[in-house]
């Protein structure tokens, strides 16, 4: 095993918990039942590299069968890192019947054009979705395996999930993407976060929706702990009405876990009083950022609870509604002072 | 305005009537479930965020005995909702029928000034100023306990004394030296 191998080896043990370990080599199949057995999970993670390495080199194990156990391992635990999600736009007439094994030879030949040097590795997960890890070189150096991408594509949706992705090496896999899939352009969804299993589930509304009705029956979440007689809630029927279009907003039960949004303003000085700051030529720029471990969840309660007004306001119920979490918000031209939309 | 009376209805027997005011909706429900403990008489605990209650439950509303406003220290939205709620009390609850009971008083973060402030308002209503632990079971046992004492005056179940009696002894007090700064 050469030098590149064996360090890609070392940082898998690494990254790769040691309750996991045992499941992700079972299933990786390139070790035998009596290296398997061997393992001994109970020493420490180091002794556990200088094992693996003893066995792999046993096996004369390559790049290609290492980078097999790390998107192994990836595609089951992808609530890491970085992920942004990106939307392919104008589908031509034939994209729909597209097939795997046509975007698999496609992407790989497109991407080859582009790049000389590039490793490209497809995987078709149980749910539908395309994973693919790529491992970037150039015209004169090898694929860098320590630093790889992975894609993931849900073939007939538009969405594409991206991580580790340079801004060198976008525009390389915009493209190979844009004409693999027979699809006119890509765009940026402004949508991020770190777990995939979130993003995705925003984007393809797999949460629980719930829709406006006239004769509400019970709120879907938060089932009253009152069952005493003598406690009897005055307010009752404004919370429930506040819960209702908290859930009709951001959705009920458990909600997609967001990490953050941010809102870019650009807006100008209203205050007549004051001439010099309202004759600026360049706009003022501020940046508003939501940070949360569930920023849906802690909205839903902001206007649940009434520390938000309710109807929810549109600045905050579009985070859901388009799949966002990046705005850029400017004033509307000439026009009175007090309107401001959200773009695009 | 609608306001909420003291002795506009009857009282009921053996019982005791208790509105938990509380813009956060969350100590109130602990301390709701405690105080229906109580087996010596009925307590009845009405929960609400703010005032003015609505309309709608005027007819089954009992006689309200105590009313007591629960201000989370940490958020100034807590005290300016209880502030605000004052204008719907009838005055004839301010005569020992009003009771403050405030959280987090030993949280760090608390500015001083809030704490003066409620005290100030307590003071000026004549109503006592309860400092209560939310987060422990025990806690939430003591803080019942003395609200249940103040109760059973005000529902009048106990024998020799009054709402307003009780209140003369109870109520909040500012020393004189509250607007000067503090040794910190």
């Amino acid at each position: 095993m050469d030098d590149s191998t064996k360090r890609l080896l070392k940082r898998l043990m690494r990254r790769i918990p040691t309750q996991m370990l045992r499941e992700t080599l079972d299933k990786w199949g390139r070790l035998t039942r009596e290296q398997l057995r061997s393992m001994d999970y109970t020493q420490t993670k180091w002794a556990l590299t200088e094992k693996l390495l003893a066995i792999c080199e046993e096996n004369e194990l390559a790049m290609k069968h290492l980078t097999e156990l790390e998107m192994l391992y990836i595609i089951d635990n992808p609530n890491q890192g970085m992920w942004y999600a990106f939307q392919l736009m104008d589908p031509e007439d034939d994209a729909q019947s597209l097939e795997l094994t046509q975007f698999k030879e496609q992407f790989k030949s497109h991407l080859r054009e582009l790049v000389r040097h590039v490793s490209i590795k497809i995987k078709k997960h149980t749910d539908d979705a395309v994973w693919i890890r790529i491992a970037w070189g150039d015209t004169f150096s090898r694929p860098n395996h320590l630093k790889p991408t992975y894609v993931v594509h849900y073939l007939q949706t538009p969405y594409v999930f991206v991580t580790s992705l340079t801004s060198k090496q976008k525009p390389l896999l915009s493209q190979a993407l844009v004409l693999s899939t027979r699809c006119q352009a890509i765009k940026d969804a402004n949508l991020n976060g770190r777990k995939l299993t979130a993003i995705r589930d925003l984007l393809m509304r797999k949460y629980q929706q719930v829709f406006p009705t006239k004769y509400p029956s019970h709120p879907p979440e938060n089932n009253q702990t009152i069952s005493n007689p003598h406690i009897e809630k005055e307010q009752a029927e404004p919370a429930a009405n506040r819960l209702q279009m908290a859930c009709e907003a951001f959705g009920g039960g458990m909600l997609p876990q967001l990490q953050s949004a941010v809102y870019k303003l650009e807006t100008k000085f209203r205050d007549h009083s004051n001439k010099t700051m309202t004759e600026r030529e360049e706009p003022f720029k501020c940046v508003v950022k939501f940070a949360s471990t569930n920023l849906l969840e802690s909205l839903r309660h902001c206007a649940s609870s009434g520390i938000a007004s309710t109807p929810v306001t549109p600045l905050l119920s579009c985070i859901p509604l388009k799949g966002r979490n990046y705005f850029v918000i400017t004033d509307n031209g000439p026009g009175p002072s007090q309107t401001r939309q959200p773009q695009n | 305005m609608s306001l909420l009376k003291p002795f506009s209805k009857l009282p009921g027997l053996n019982s005791a009537n208790v509105l938990l005011v509380e813009s956060e909706e969350q100590f109130q429900q602990s301390l709701a479930d405690a105080l229906v403990e109580e087996t010596a008489f009925t307590v009845n605990v009405r929960l609400a965020k703010s005032l003015p209650l609505p309309m709608e439950n005027e007819e089954s509303r009992p006689r309200i005995d105590l009313v007591v406003f629960i201000i989370n220290l940490t958020s100034e939205l807590s005290f300016q909702s209880a502030e605000a709620s004052m204008k719907f009390l009838d005055p004839g609850y301010f005569l020992g029928k009003v009771c403050f009971m405030v959280t987090n008083a030993r949280n760090a973060a608390v500015p001083i000034e809030r704490l003066d402030a409620v005290r100030k308002l307590a003071a000026s209503l004549h109503c006592p100023l309860l400092f209560a632990e939310d987060q422990t079971p025990d806690g939430v046992n003591n803080a019942t306990e003395r609200l249940l004492t103040i109760l059973k005056v005000a529902a009048g179940l106990v024998p020799m004394a009054t709402a307003l009696y009780l209140s003369n002894l109870t109520r909040c007090t500012v020393p004189p030296d509250i607007d000067q700064p503090s040794f910190d």
